[in-house]
């Protein structure tokens, strides 16, 4: 068994302080902004409070001349909630796909790890990848049952990314991690044997 | 829900967590006595059984916390003669891992020179309890 080159792992702790921090300020807004709006009315003025007028009547008179549904989807998508838990899922997938330039991660390298001790021990990347694909696939089961109109649907689905993220970067545990042999067992994951 | 209310409910749910981490962890790496008559197939660990003991590790590639487990077992290993430890991937096992009921990684057995499982850790066991796992397996092999 080949192993990659190990990695220090309080990298990966300090990167979940801060995504535990992100989700659970997405979690506090999801739920101070309730159900997805299900109709439009006046109050979807209200709903953009940041934009300024000509931009909020320019973007309305764009999304009138839309099918109801897209204008229902673009409201929903305009929640600040849904808007950082958007940031929050783009982030975990960088984490996926390309772990060494995640922007935590480069933070940790440039400017935390510098003034900590070297690291006791080295270890495996791949299972803090991996728990970053489950944070993945969590808010975007959230992002997307959102969109659908599912009361809580968001502010649950980052309740539950940020008990992962806050007790891996807190107490080491890693959730995402526990997971994998739980959906192997069940056939959902897994590969077939290795040749030898 | 108004912006107080969900500062609560958000307040709640950081404190619910640290209590649940502090609860995971005391209950980590607790060595629990197996009974009865268990055995681990040497031919699933692929090497002998050690003559005093054998520290059976169950891992996968994605188990953030086994590499530590690994050293920690890897070096009373070494201390010990007679001890041995094996160390079964379960990345693309999931025969061996419903076999010995393994539901989490890391999972530590604890086995006598007959294959016998004699205890189990789930989690991160501690030094001295695994020391005192071996201790309570190998009196009893001198006995018979």
């Amino acid at each position: 068994m080949t192993a990659p080159a190990g990695i220090d792992p309080r990298g990966p702790r300090f990167a979940a302080w801060i995504t535990s921090a992100l989700l659970l300020v997405a979690t506090v807004l999801g739920l101070a902004a309730g159900s997805p709006p299900a109709t439009i009315s006046f109050g979807w003025f209200a709903y953009q409070p940041l934009a300024d007028a000509t931009y909020a009547s320019g973007d309305f008179a764009f999304i009138a001349g839309r099918p109801f549904w897209l204008q229902i989807l673009l409201l929903r998508a305009a929640q600040p909630a849904f808007l950082l838990t958007l940031v929050i899922a783009l982030l975990f997938l960088w984490g996926v796909l390309s772990p060494r330039t995640q922007p935590w991660s480069l933070l940790f390298r440039t400017l935390v790890r510098p003034r900590l001790d070297p690291p006791a021990e080295l270890e495996d990347p791949r299972p803090p990848r991996f728990a970053q694909g489950v944070g993945l696939f969590v808010v975007t089961v959230g992002l997307l049952l959102h969109l659908l109109g599912v009361p809580w649907a968001l502010p649950i689905a980052t309740a539950m990314a940020f008990v992962a993220a806050f007790l891996n970067a807190a107490f080491g545990l890693c959730l995402g991690c526990q997971l994998y042999l739980l959906l192997q067992r069940a056939g959902i994951l897994g590969r077939a044997p290795r040749l030898p | 829900m108004s912006l107080p209310i969900a500062l609560v409910i958000g307040a709640a749910l950081l404190a619910a967590t640290v209590v649940a981490g502090l609860l995971l962890r005391r209950r980590d790496g607790r060595a629990v006595v197996v009974h009865g008559d268990r055995h681990v197939d040497p031919a699933d660990l692929m090497r002998p059984l050690g003559s005093q003991a054998t520290l059976v590790q169950f891992s996968t590639e994605f188990c953030a916390r086994c590499p530590q487990v690994r050293r920690m077992l890897g070096s009373v290993a070494d201390e010990r003669a007679g001890v041995v430890l094996a160390e079964v991937d379960l990345t693309s096992r999931s025969d061996l891992a419903a076999r010995y009921k393994v539901l989490s990684t890391p999972t530590t057995l604890v086995v006598d020179p007959e294959g016998r499982i004699r205890s189990r850790f789930t989690g991160v066991p501690a030094r001295a309890d695994v020391l005192a796992a071996l201790a309570a397996t190998t009196p009893q092999e001198a006995r018979s």
